[in-house]
């Protein structure tokens, strides 16, 4: 049926990308330069959906000063969650501008707006609820659907079993009355969540409509999940803002890049960025606004985030920055497989060479062993060999 | 000081377009406001108070027509009140017009009009308008002729529009007070601000001093001393979208974020870190002077005396000058002299008069604006933009930090030396460094312990001078409180018999030289006198030690340091006058631009 209006989910921090989500929510966090709420808003508007809410809550300031009220010439209205109860709790924020059908997407998860068009077009008037439902192997992760026929029979949250094979991709359509069905679902742990609602219409046999689609999905879980991110975007035509001046090869208008600089596609280079002489960009990498990379830098399968400055001769594989760090001459942050280790949790065999927080200073000639998060704001002094996690604020000279 | 708005076209009903116009115009005065509809008959409302009270009026009714011209007024002549609103009116109603600026010789025109046997109905220059228009109508002119011949009696400032009974006709003229029009496929705009009709149209003709306008439904005709002018249509670029709040309660605290994106766009493109020169494309032309004067009001005042201060370290002799004071001021010009206006608008009346009055003196003249087109920018003989974006909170905020950096720009190009590295690495850092203090400001929880404080004031030297005064007047213009700025090495020398523990001090301290400590002996002044002192800080120094609250500023070049610490006390005034529940966005008795001197 007809939908004029989304509500976009970005009030919640993340929590399991700290520490890149200590200033922002992980829907602005970079997906090949440009946030990863930019990607879901233009996928929406692709599917000619153009009255566009968006709930915020977790350092909401970041998600409008980006936005301001536009995007794309299509007003945003923002509906501010205080407190972060859920995701059934986030959309009741948005209850009172909706009075007909609407469309309700994650605001931190990339996805097609082919797919957001056949929600779209499965909803009908006498559904209630509509979901997208895509086949991966991460759906022991994520929410584990099973269907039987164009409708769900099961919605469980990290079923962690391999029998569920389908996920929910967070791409819904609801009548209005789903709002009362929210208000009407009990709180777990303090909590709001709209799967329970879908859970709870499917335990009274309301029917559940699923959209098996093969659109693009993917979901940044951790910090490293970012460089795949970019990866998966920097070869999809029309994900990056920049002009293409290679193959895979794009630049903004505002960058310079010195002509003894080398590219390595894919790559995307960010508004107002440097890259100096002899410096070596890419491949697989994407580098924000606003950064600079020195002469003979070498930055390779990375995300470097905006206003970064990496200095003469130092090298990134496999790394990801955020906003505002300074990683100076000669530091060395090499990549390779690592465990890495989040609180209390070991994620073994990750492909990282090391996460580096906001506004977090490299001294020169700093050596990070591979799978290091730093930050943000600390400071590691010159020549130091950071072996282990460091945390926001701390200062270590060895 | 006030806001025009006009349509003709066929829409219907313009009151729709008025109000809409209206309503993004409200920041620049709004102690009353009306509407006038031509549809055979004029159809007037009019209130005092804020737009709120007029839509109310409005709603009740139904305008329909072709024409329709709007006002909101900001008093300069008579109190506020229903009666002094615009639109005025003839006697007979036949003639409604709005009118922003003002009319220096109304006294004599009201008298001979009064002596003629006309009744006026309200104490304000604009009435005399309407009167003249309808004596030269029944004299027989045609309405066009019968406004031209009204106008050019008029003396003063002015931004005129006016529509007749029976006439389907918005006749419009303008003289050292803004007015543009809009060219929409729905009908003619007019207003005294382009965001009034940008919801319609992005085509804009910027009129000049002198002219006046006929719209149609049809056709505009532009013309000035009886022969028609060809007028080239313009583009903007800002959207109508870009003046709402994006989720935020206030237009300042929305601005106040805005800043690293508008800094950004203030520096991008200048600034080439490879080659390590900075470069503004407009001032390619521009010779270095043997010295410089600047004129600015306000806000950009400040901007001006840090500008001045970084000319003098390079050696090239400048001061910087209030616009209203400069003429009287009358500083001598020397030969080569480039003098500089600063003015977030281009349209403030003070700094236009003294750049006009520069440029009779035959000095080269520079206007430092946010805004295209505007009277600043087609009078100078150069212009540098600060591309700050529309700026709606009445307190300067961005446009002030895009100001100190355009000043910078403006420098570097004035002085022959190349540009020094650090400072162009931390021009680059500056929008980081701004979304840092933005991140991890704690000036909410530091003014919860003043609200009950009699003073506050506002200390700093060197370029930390205009900081403090600065600082001073964005709190004073939004919380109503009192608060001053001063030289910090002057406390001593009066200003101390002021303070007491009821009286916090702010006090700007960067790096660790000479000027720090010197502040620091300041600051032990005003702690032996039991105030509270809260220091805005990088941290070099040990400033931080004698004070009851810190307000953190990342470590960066000197020249830099002020436009941080102004961002935090950016922070201090709107979080006080948010706690003291004031008008944040459109305080008493201010107005945005202002273009009456």
């Amino acid at each position: 049926m007809n939908v004029t209006s989304a509500v976009v989910l970005a009030a919640g921090e993340g929590q399991r990308l700290r520490p890149l989500t200590k200033h922002r929510p992980k829907p602005m966090l970079p997906a090949a330069g440009r946030p990863i709420l930019e990607h879901v808003l233009d996928a929406i508007i692709d599917a000619g959906i153009t009255d566009l809410h968006l709930v915020v809550g977790y350092k909401h300031e970041r998600v409008q000063d980006y936005f301001g009220a536009t995007y794309r010439g299509h007003s945003l209205t923002y509906h501010h969650q205080h407190k972060q109860l859920g995701s059934g709790h986030a959309l009741l924020q948005a209850e009172s501008a909706i009075d007909a059908d609407f469309l309700v997407v994650n605001g931190d998860q990339l996805i097609s707006h082919h797919t957001v068009s056949e929600v779209v077009d499965a909803h009908s008037v006498a559904d209630v609820a509509t979901l997208a439902v895509v086949e991966s192997d991460d759906a022991p992760q994520y929410g584990g659907v099973r269907m039987q026929d164009d409708h769900i029979i099961e919605l469980v949250e990290k079923p962690h079993s391999s029998e569920y094979r389908l996920l929910n991709a967070g791409i819904y359509a609801f009548a209005p009355s789903f709002f009362a069905e929210v208000e009407d679902t009990a709180r777990f742990d303090g909590e709001l969540s709209l799967t329970d609602t879908l859970s709870n219409l499917i335990e009274q046999n309301e029917l559940v409509r699923g959209v098996r689609t093969e659109g693009i999905w993917r979901d940044a879980t951790y910090p490293w999940d970012l460089i795949s991110l970019a990866k998966t975007l920097l070869v999809r035509p029309g994900s990056i803002a920049a002009p293409v001046v290679d193959e895979n090869v794009y630049v903004n208008e505002d960058a310079i890049v010195h002509d003894d600089a080398t590219l390595h596609g894919p790559v995307v280079v960010g508004a107002d960025s440097v890259i100096g002489p002899q410096a070596v960009v890419g491949p697989d990498t994407a580098i924000g606004q606003n950064v600079s990379i020195d002469a003979g830098a070498v930055v390779s399968t990375s995300v470097v985030d905006d206003d970064t400055r990496i200095g003469p001769n130092a090298t990134l594989v496999e790394c990801v920055t955020g906003q505002g760090v300074s990683i100076d001459a000669g530091t060395t942050i090499p990549g390779g497989t690592a465990d890495v280790r989040i609180n209390t949790t070991v994620h073994e065999d990750v492909s990282l060479g090391g996460v580096v927080a906001d506004r977090t200073h490299l001294g020169g000639g700093t050596t990070l062993t591979s799978g290091v998060l730093i930050g943000p704001n600390a400071t590691i002094h010159p020549g130091s060999r950071v072996k282990t996690n460091i945390g926001e604020d701390a200062e270590v000279s060895n | 000081m006030c806001g025009i708005i006009g349509y003709v076209g066929s829409r219907g009903d313009p009151s729709e377009v008025l109000m809409a116009g209206l309503s993004t115009l409200e920041y620049r005065g709004y102690d009353s406001a009306g509407i006038a509809v031509g549809n055979g008959s004029l159809q007037i409302e009019k209130r005092e108070g804020e737009l709120e009270a007029l839509e109310k009026a409005v709603s009740t009714k139904s305008f329909s027509g072709s024409v329709g011209i709007g006002h909101t007024r900001w008093s300069t002549h008579g109190p506020p009140s229903d009666r002094n609103s615009h639109p005025h009116t003839d006697e007979s109603n036949s003639v409604a017009v709005v009118h922003n600026g003002i009319i220096e010789n109304y006294q004599e025109l009201r008298d001979e009009l009064q002596t003629e046997g006309v009744i006026f109905s309200s104490d304000t220059d604009s009435e005399v308008v309407p009167h003249l228009v309808a004596k030269n109508l029944k004299a027989g002119d045609d309405p066009e002729r019968a406004f031209q011949r009204a106008v050019d009696r008029l003396e003063g400032s002015y931004a005129l529009a006016c529509v007749i009974e029976g006439e389907d006709a918005i006749f419009a003229a303008r003289e050292d007070s803004p007015l543009v029009l809009g060219i929409g496929e729905e009908g003619y705009y007019l207003a005294s601000d382009v965001p009034a009709f940008l919801e319609y149209t992005r085509d804009v003709v910027y009129l000049d001093d002198g002219e006046f306008v006929t719209l149609t439904e049809d056709d505009y005709i532009v013309s000035k001393d009886g022969h028609r002018v060809e007028k080239d249509v313009k583009t903007v670029e800002w959207s109508a979208e870009q003046t709402g709040k994006s989720g935020y309660d206030h237009f300042m605290l929305k601005e106040i974020h805005e800043q690293p994106t508008s800094l950004r766009q203030c520096l991008s493109g200048r600034v080439d870190e490879l080659a390590g020169h900075i470069t503004v494309e407009e001032l390619t032309d521009l010779e270095t002077p043997r010295s410089v004067q600047f004129v600015a009001c306000g806000t950009s005042y400040h901007a001006a005396m840090y500008a001045a201060a970084l000319l003098r370290d390079g050696g090239i002799p400048a001061t910087a000058y209030l616009a209203s004071e400069y003429a009287t001021a009358n500083p001598p010009i020397p030969d080569d002299t480039l003098v500089v206006g600063i003015t977030q608008s281009g349209e403030t009346a003070d700094t236009m008069s003294a750049l006009r009055d520069a440029n009779s003196r035959g000095a080269e003249t520079l206007a430092l604006t946010n805004v295209v087109g505007s009277s600043a920018a087609r009078e100078c003989d150069h212009v540098l933009y600060i591309r700050a974006g529309p700026e709606i909170g009445v307190a300067a905020t961005k446009t002030f930090s895009s100001q100190l950096i355009g000043a910078t720009l403006l420098v570097e190009n004035l002085l022959e030396e190349t540009a020094d590295r650090e400072l162009i690495g931390a021009l680059r850092d500056l929008p980081s460094n701004v979304q840092a203090i933005l991140d991890n400001s704690n000036a909410e929880a530091v003014v919860d312990d003043f609200l009950e404080s009699n003073a506050f004031f506002f200390i700093g030297r060197g370029t930390h001078f205009p900081v403090a005064l600065e600082g001073a007047l964005k709190f004073k213009e939004i919380t109503y409180e009192h608060a001053e700025g001063f030289a910090a090495g002057e406390l001593k020398h009066g200003p101390l018999a002021l303070v007491t523990e009821h009286t916090p001090v702010f006090a700007v301290v960067t790096g660790n030289g000479e000027n720090a400590h010197k502040t620091i002996s300041n600051i032990k002044e005003v702690e032996a006198r039991d105030a509270p002192v809260v220091v805005v800080t990088d941290g070099q120094s040990d400033a931080a030690r004698y004070a009851d609250a810190v307000l953190e500023i990342p470590e960066t070049h000197e020249q830099m340091a002020p436009l941080l610490a102004n961002v935090q006390l950016q922070l201090v005034a709107y979080h006080m006058a948010n706690r003291l529940g004031r008008s944040i966005d459109k305080p008493r008795n201010l107005a945005k631009s202002v273009t009456v001197e």
